[in-house]
C-alpha cells in the first residue's frame, strides 16, 4: 500500500564502508528529509560505522530543529550547519557539550559567547557561493574577540563550496590563509570543515596544509553514492478499464483512448509531482506550470513512474497520497498489488517505508 | 594616510638608517649594482611630514616601448603590519603609473611560514615528504597571512616562486636566528651548540689545520673572482664579471657617508697561502646575509668554506646583528633532487627555513602585461 523505498542492505553498507574508508575524518551529513532515509535512521548508521572503527567523531545536521532527531541516536558530536542566530530557540542544555555550532557574523560571535560561554564553535568564511560566513576582516575581528577570552572552545573553519565547477583549491588556499591570519587561539591543529571536494582536492590539500585536519562534510555521496543498491517501488492500488471518451478523475477529463486508468501510491504527500528545481526557476513557477499547462494543452504528462521499463504518463495530476496513470491498450496491464517502479528525487521524497535488507 | 614623494638618494638613505634594518636590495646603494634599470628613491610621509616608509624602485624597459616593469625588490620598506596597505600602495602605484610603468613588482619583506633544521631533516629523511610544505610549519605567521589576504583583495597576484623573471628573489631561505627566543643574543657556543656534529667537526678541523680567515679589502676582490670563476665552472653556473662585484662591493660600502646603512666584506680562507674558499656578506644594521660564495677544488679536506662562514657568523653576531641568512633554498625535500644538498649543507648550521610573502605583481596595462608574461615564459 506504499511508496516504499527497498535497500539492498549489505550492498549499501559496504558502500558506506568504504565511503568512510576513503575519507578519514568525514562528517556525515543527516539533515532535510534524511535523503529519503530519515534522519534517525542516518543517525544510526553513523553511529554503526563509529562503532565499527571509522573515524567518524562528529555528526553534521542542516538546523537546530533537527538535533533531536539524532541526538538519542548517535552518541558523537553534533555540528549544524545553519549558522546560529539570535532567534535560534535554545536546545536540551545537555546536548551543550556535544553540538558545535556554526558562527557566520561577528554580532553572532559576540551574543553567543555572552549567552552561552562554553559553546563549541566553528568560524564559517564566505566562499564564491557568498551564502552565509565572514569576510577576511571581519574573521581577523573574530580573532581579536576570541583571543580576549580564555575560555573560549573553537572548532576551527567551516568552507561551503559551490558544487564541483572547476578546481576549488586556489580558493580554498587563499580563504584558509584568511582564517591563519585571524591568529585564533586553538587547542589542538587547526581544523578545516569543508564540503564539495573531489578527493584528489583533499588529498592535496592534505599535502599544502599538514598542520589543518581536513574534515570533509559529506551527505550524497555517502548516503546515494550507490544507487544501485537503492530500488523505489510503488503499489498498483487499482486498475479501472476505460474507453475513449469516458470520463474519470477529479475534474472529469476524458480518456483519449481506450486502455486502462491505474490508481498507485505515491502523491503530493511523498512529493510525486512536485520535483525540486534544478535550475533557474522557482518551485512555485514550476508548479504552476505544470498544473496549468502541462496536462490541458499537450495531453497527458510523463509521470516518474515506470512499468515494464517504460515511463507512464499521469492521467491527471497527483493526488495527495496516490496517483492516477494512463496506460494504453496494448501494454501489460499489472495487477492490484504489483509493485512498479519509481524515479524519484530522494532529497525530496518522503517513503511510506524504508526497508533495508 | 601616507603621502607619496620622490626623494634624493641621500633622504632615502637618511631615512634607512634610522630603521633597525632593511632589505640590501632595497638600499640606495643597490641601484648602483643595476646601473641598466633607471632607478627612483621613493619616501613616504605622513600628515606631520615625517618620513614613515621608503622604497627604492628599478625601471625595466620593455624592449622599443616606453613602458617598464616597476621592480622594487624585497621593499617597499613600509609599516607591513598595517591592516589598510592600500594606503600604502594605492600612492605608490598612482605614482609608478605616471612614470609609465605597465606593472609593479614588489616582494614584502614578510615571514608567512618557519620550519626548524631537525623538521627539514626528518623531511629529507621521510621519502612521501618531497616539499618543504609537506611538513607542518612550526609556525603560519598570522602578520604574513594579513599580508598575504590584503594583497589579494587589492588585486595583486602573487608570483611562482621558482623560473620566471630572472631577478626574482627567493621565497624560501635559510636563516640562523642571532638572538633566542626570549630576543637574548646567542653566543658562539649556543650557536655551535645549534649546528650538526659534521658542521662542529669541519669548523674545528679546520682550525687544526690551519686554516686562517682574513677579511680583505676591495683590492682582494681580484683573488676573490678567481676563485668564484673556478667555482662556476665546477658546479656549471654563468659567472658574473669582476667589475659588478667591485660596483656592488664600492656601492655597499659607500665612502664617506656618515652613516652607512650597508656594509659589504670580502672574506678570504688560506690554507698555507693558498685561497681555499671566498665570500661575500652583506649587512644592513640586524640582517647580516652571506651573498656570494666560491671555494677551490683542491685543499677541500681542510674544510675552508665552514671556517669561513663560522667567521661571518660571529662577524655578525659581535656586530649586534639579529639575524644571520643564507639566502635562498628551494622548497624540494626530495632526496633525489639535485638541489638538496645545498638545503642539506644550509640545514646544518641549525637555524630555519623561512618562507616570505614572495614576489607579487600588480598589472596597470594588462594587456601589456600578458605580452610580458608570454615574453618571460618564452625566453
Amino acid at each position: 500500500m506504499s511508496l516504499t523505498l527497498t535497500v539492498d542492505g549489505p550492498r549499501w553498507r559496504a558502500h558506506l564502508e568504504s565511503v568512510a574508508d576513503a575519507h578519514p575524518g568525514i562528517v556525515p551529513v543527516a539533515k532535510g528529509n534524511g535523503y529519503g532515509f530519515t534522519l534517525g535512521r542516518l543517525a544510526r548508521k553513523a553511529q554503526w560505522l563509529r562503532d565499527r572503527g571509522h573515524d567518524v567523531t562528529t555528526l553534521a545536521v542542516g538546523t537546530y530543529a533537527e538535533i533531536p532527531e539524532v541526538a538519542t541516536r548517535w552518541n558523537g558530536d553534533i555540528l549544524v550547519l545553519t549558522p546560529w542566530r539570535p532567534f535560534v530557540e535554545p536546545f536540551d542544555p545537555t546536548l551543550t557539550k556535544r553540538v558545535i555550532h556554526t558562527v557566520s557574523r561577528l554580532a553572532d560571535l559576540d551574543q553567543l559567547l555572552t549567552l552561552a560561554p562554553t559553546a563549541r564553535i566553528v568560524l564559517e568564511r564566505t566562499t564564491s557561493m557568498q551564502r552565509h560566513g565572514m569576510s577576511a576582516r571581519e574573521l581577523w575581528e573574530a580573532g581579536e574577540v576570541l583571543r580576549r577570552r580564555d575560555d573560549i572552545r573553537l572548532e576551527g573553519v567551516a568552507l561551503h563550496l559551490p558544487l564541483a565547477q572547476g578546481n576549488h583549491l586556489g580558493e580554498v588556499g587563499r580563504l584558509l590563509n584568511d582564517y591563519v591570519a585571524a591568529a585564533v587561539p586553538e587547542r589542538g591543529a587547526p581544523t578545516l570543515w569543508v564540503s564539495h571536494l573531489t578527493d584528489g582536492e583533499l588529498e592535496t590539500l592534505r599535502q599544502q596544509y599538514p598542520d589543518f585536519v581536513a574534515r570533509p562534510r559529506i551527505g550524497t555521496q555517502l548516503w546515494l553514492g550507490d544507487r544501485g543498491a537503492l530500488r523505489v517501488t510503488a503499489t498498483v492500488l487499482d486498475v479501472h478499464p476505460v474507453e475513449r471518451g469516458d470520463a474519470f478523475g477529479y475534474r472529469a477529463r476524458t480518456a483519449p483512448k481506450s486502455g486502462h486508468l491505474l490508481v498507485v501510491s505515491g502523491g503530493t504527500a511523498h512529493g510525486i509531482g512536485l520535483e525540486a528545481p534544478t535550475g533557474e526557476s522557482t518551485i512555485k513557477a514550476r508548479a504552476a506550470t505544470f498544473a496549468r499547462g502541462g496536462l490541458d494543452a499537450v495531453g497527458f504528462v510523463r509521470s516518474p513512474y515506470s512499468i515494464d521499463g517504460k515511463q507512464r504518463l499521469f492521467a491527471e495530476p497527483p493526488h495527495m497520497q496516490a496517483s492516477m496513470l494512463f496506460l494504453p491498450s496494448g501494454a501489460r496491464v499489472p495487477a492490484v498489488g504489483d509493485r512498479i517502479d519509481v524515479r524519484v528525487r530522494y532529497t525530496a521524497t518522503t517513503f511510506d517505508r524504508v526497508d533495508i535488507s | 594616510m601616507p603621502s607619496l614623494r620622490v626623494v634624493s638618494a641621500d633622504e632615502h638613505r637618511d631615512y634607512l638608517a634610522t630603521l633597525p634594518t632593511a632589505s640590501f636590495l632595497q638600499t640606495p646603494g643597490w641601484a648602483k649594482v643595476k646601473p641598466e634599470w633607471r632607478s627612483e628613491h621613493l619616501a613616504w610621509v605622513d600628515d606631520d611630514g615625517r618620513t614613515v616608509g621608503a622604497a627604492l624602485v628599478l625601471y625595466r624597459q620593455l624592449p622599443r616601448l616606453n613602458r617598464f616593469l616597476a621592480y622594487l625588490p624585497e621593499g617597499p620598506v613600509i609599516d607591513w603590519s598595517s591592516d589598510r596597505l592600500g594606503d600604502w600602495l594605492d600612492p605608490l602605484v598612482r605614482h609608478l603609473k605616471g612614470e609609465g610603468a605597465f606593472a609593479v613588482r614588489i616582494g614584502p619583506p614578510v615571514v608567512t611560514r618557519r620550519w626548524t633544521a631537525a623538521q627539514i631533516k626528518g623531511g629529507i629523511a621521510d621519502a612521501d615528504v618531497r616539499r618543504l610544505g609537506q611538513i607542518p610549519p612550526l609556525e603560519r605567521s598570522a602578520a604574513g597571512a594579513r599580508v598575504v589576504s590584503q594583497l589579494h583583495e587589492l588585486g595583486w597576484r602573487h608570483q611562482a616562486a621558482e623560473g620566471g623573471f630572472a631577478a626574482g628573489q627567493p621565497q624560501f631561505v635559510y636563516q640562523i636566528p642571532l638572538v633566542q627566543a626570549d630576543r637574548t643574543p646567542h653566543t658562539e657556543e649556543s650557536l655551535l651548540k645549534g649546528m650538526n656534529q659534521q658542521w662542529r667537526r669541519n669548523i674545528k678541523k679546520a682550525d687544526k689545520e690551519g686554516v686562517e680567515v682574513s677579511v680583505g679589502t676591495g683590492a682582494d676582490l681580484k683573488a676573490f673572482h678567481d676563485l668564484y670563476v673556478h667555482t662556476a665552472e665546477r658546479d656549471h653556473f654563468t659567472p658574473r664579471p669582476l667589475r659588478y662585484f667591485e660596483v656592488m662591493y664600492d656601492a655597499l660600502n659607500e665612502e664617506g657617508a656618515t652613516e652607512p646603512v650597508s656594509e659589504m666584506k670580502l672574506w678570504l680562507a688560506r690554507h698555507h697561502g693558498d685561497l681555499v674558499a671566498a665570500t661575500l656578506s652583506v649587512r644592513v644594521g640586524t640582517h647580516a646575509w652571506y651573498s656570494y660564495g666560491a671555494s677551490s677544488t683542491e685543499k677541500r679536506d681542510v674544510r675552508g668554506s665552514n671556517a669561513v662562514q663560522w667567521a661571518m657568523i660571529r662577524d655578525a653576531l659581535a656586530a649586534g646583528a639579529t639575524v644571520y641568512d643564507l639566502r635562498g633554498i628551494t622548497d624540494t625535500l626530495d632526496a633525489d633532487d639535485s638541489h638538496v644538498g645545498l638545503i642539506q649543507f644550509k640545514v646544518g648550521t641549525g637555524g630555519e627555513a623561512v618562507e616570505y610573502a614572495g614576489e607579487w605583481d600588480l598589472p596597470i596595462n594588462r594587456v601589456l602585461y600578458k605580452a610580458f608574461q608570454i615574453y618571460l615564459a618564452r625566453r
